[in-house]
């Protein structure tokens, strides 16, 4: 079977490398983007079955403006993506005990860092079942 | 305050007004007059003076009336009232209202000045201290952001590659070697959890907690926090009674942090219950009020512990077995439940076991 690709954008290798390893093992192909830019420029060049973001990047939540970017444009939105976060605390400060989702995407969930590795394959699975029945439903 | 004082003086007589800003100006103040309570009003809310001197007796709206109406627009100005000598009870009135002090007609020059040095002591240590209270919210508010940056995500990212690591070497690795990896992962884990803990503490924000508040009811979110400590109270083999007498009213709340609140209080009365005991809760409307008691016949809380129980990061002498504590949990749990215009109280007893009654108010 042919492997699906898979893009983290991430600022952190640490985190990166972590979650690149669970995901190899599970038959992914994974490709990293350390920043946001790198990131739209490889979604742009190749097609990628799923999207892993992060949202704290950079000089702040620079994850939301990719999201919103990736949003206007038609093709890409398509993509489902899982936005992998340690902000979760600082969001609860405007939504007190609130497991915060922002549903920045059509498709999307959210998973807080770190990130457990059966949870994260679980959800992953889940995002591209749910990407792949939004795709023959429309066909 | 600006580098001027600003003193306001309102008084009918023209002769107290000018010999009044005679002295003052001398001592490097800005003085204000106003002829009576209602223009003296007025113009404190255009100057915004540091001091306040007013006459009690005026044509028009009295002394007394006019110190409500400082009271009202800013507390932070310190009034001072003018009097004759024969109506120093009336003085003592004055400042049982919020004056800070009196000056008794006829007074010297000295005397006056001597009170307003006071006055504006007084001042800047309401306005230093009003700054500080400032200064120590953003304090906290930026300790929970640097709590949440600096050590939650270095730990996290120390997890994911505990993560990573064991997937890598899932087919190398011993038993005794993964159960190493295992214990890491643990610890690191309960470090986390202890730092997401002690952010939740700090950033309960009740202003914050008030903004969604809707129609909760009060049986459906004793359901919850029940449903959530089940399994810690079976893995002891504590049962927990419920008992509402219906009807139950509906509160004025937000449920998700209610229910924190109350699993908070059940989680610790299963916490602190052996193995067998038992847990009831009881809720039933009373007068304007709901009542939920939740009772334990657990270890109780010792009565030099029993004043600090709701204070931050407080932890009693009487210690759970095998149980682990932040300190911070009833604290919380205080917090919200004033939130919603509550009250909670404790009564315990060492060996006894202990009761926790949570006061909501019913909306009208």
């Amino acid at each position: 079977m042919e492997q699906t690709k898979v893009l983290i954008i991430d600022d952190d290798p640490d985190y990166v490398d972590g979650i690149k390893s669970i995901l190899n093992k599970a038959n992914y192909h994974v490709d990293v983007a350390y920043n946001p830019k790198d990131g739209l420029a490889a979604l742009k060049s190749e097609a990628y079955g799923l999207l892993l973001l992060d949202i704290m990047m950079g000089r702040g939540a620079e994850g939301v403006m990719v999201a919103r970017k990736i949003n206007k444009d038609p093709k890409l939105r398509e993509i489902p993506v899982l936005i992998i976060t340690g902000i979760r605390e600082q969001m609860a400060f405007l939504f007190p005990g609130q497991p915060v989702h922002p549903h920045l995407l059509p498709t999307d969930a959210l998973l807080e860092k770190p990130v457990d590795p059966g949870i994260l394959l679980e959800k992953v699975d889940a995002l591209l079942k749910e990407a792949a029945g939004k795709k023959s439903k429309g066909a | 305050m600006k580098s001027t004082p600003k003193i306001l003086i309102i008084d009918d007589e023209e002769i107290v007004l000018d010999s009044c800003t005679h002295i003052l100006k001398s001592s490097g103040y800005q003085i204000i007059t106003a002829h009576d309570g209602m223009t003296g009003v007025e113009t404190m809310k255009q100057e915004n003076p540091d001091l306040i001197f007013v006459d009690l007796k005026m044509p028009g709206i009295s002394g007394l009336e006019v110190l409500e109406k400082i009271q009202e627009y800013d507390a932070t100005i310190v009034p001072i009232v003018i009097t004759g000598f024969a109506t120093v009870s009336s003085a003592v009135e004055a400042m049982k209202k919020g004056a800070y002090d009196f000056l008794p007609k006829p007074f010297t020059p000295d005397e006056m000045r001597l009170i307003t040095r006071r006055a504006i002591d007084k001042r800047k240590l309401v306005l230093e201290t009003i700054m500080l209270r400032k200064e120590k919210e953003m304090l906290r508010e930026q300790f929970a952001a640097i709590v949440s940056h600096e050590l939650k995500s270095p730990l996290g990212a120390v997890q994911q590659s505990l993560f990573g690591l064991v997937s890598d070497l899932e087919e190398t690795l011993s038993e005794a070697q993964k159960n190493k990896i295992q214990r890491l992962q643990s610890r690191i884990s309960d470090m986390i959890k202890l730092v997401n803990t002690w952010l939740r503490a700090i950033s309960v924000d009740i202003s914050t907690i008030r903004e969604n508040f809707g129609p909760t009811s009060v049986a459906e979110t004793i359901a919850k926090a029940v449903e959530s400590c089940q399994p810690h109270a079976i893995r002891k083999d504590i049962s927990i009674k419920t008992s509402l007498k219906q009807p139950l009213a509906t509160v004025n709340g937000n449920e998700v942090t209610l229910v924190e609140a109350l699993v908070n209080i059940i989680g610790n009365a299963v916490k602190y219950t052996q193995m067998g005991g038992q847990v009831a809760i009881l809720a039933k409307a009373e007068g304007n009020n709901v009542l939920i008691e939740v009772k334990d016949n657990g270890v109780g809380i010792s009565a030099e512990d029993l004043p600090h129980i709701f204070d931050d990061f407080y932890v009693g002498k009487t210690k759970p077995e095998n149980e682990r504590r932040s300190g911070v949990g009833l604290a919380i749990t205080k917090r919200i439940i004033e939130a919603h215009d509550g009250s909670i109280t404790v009564d315990s007893e060492l060996g006894k076991g202990s009761s926790f009654v949570i006061q909501l108010p019913i909306p009208k």
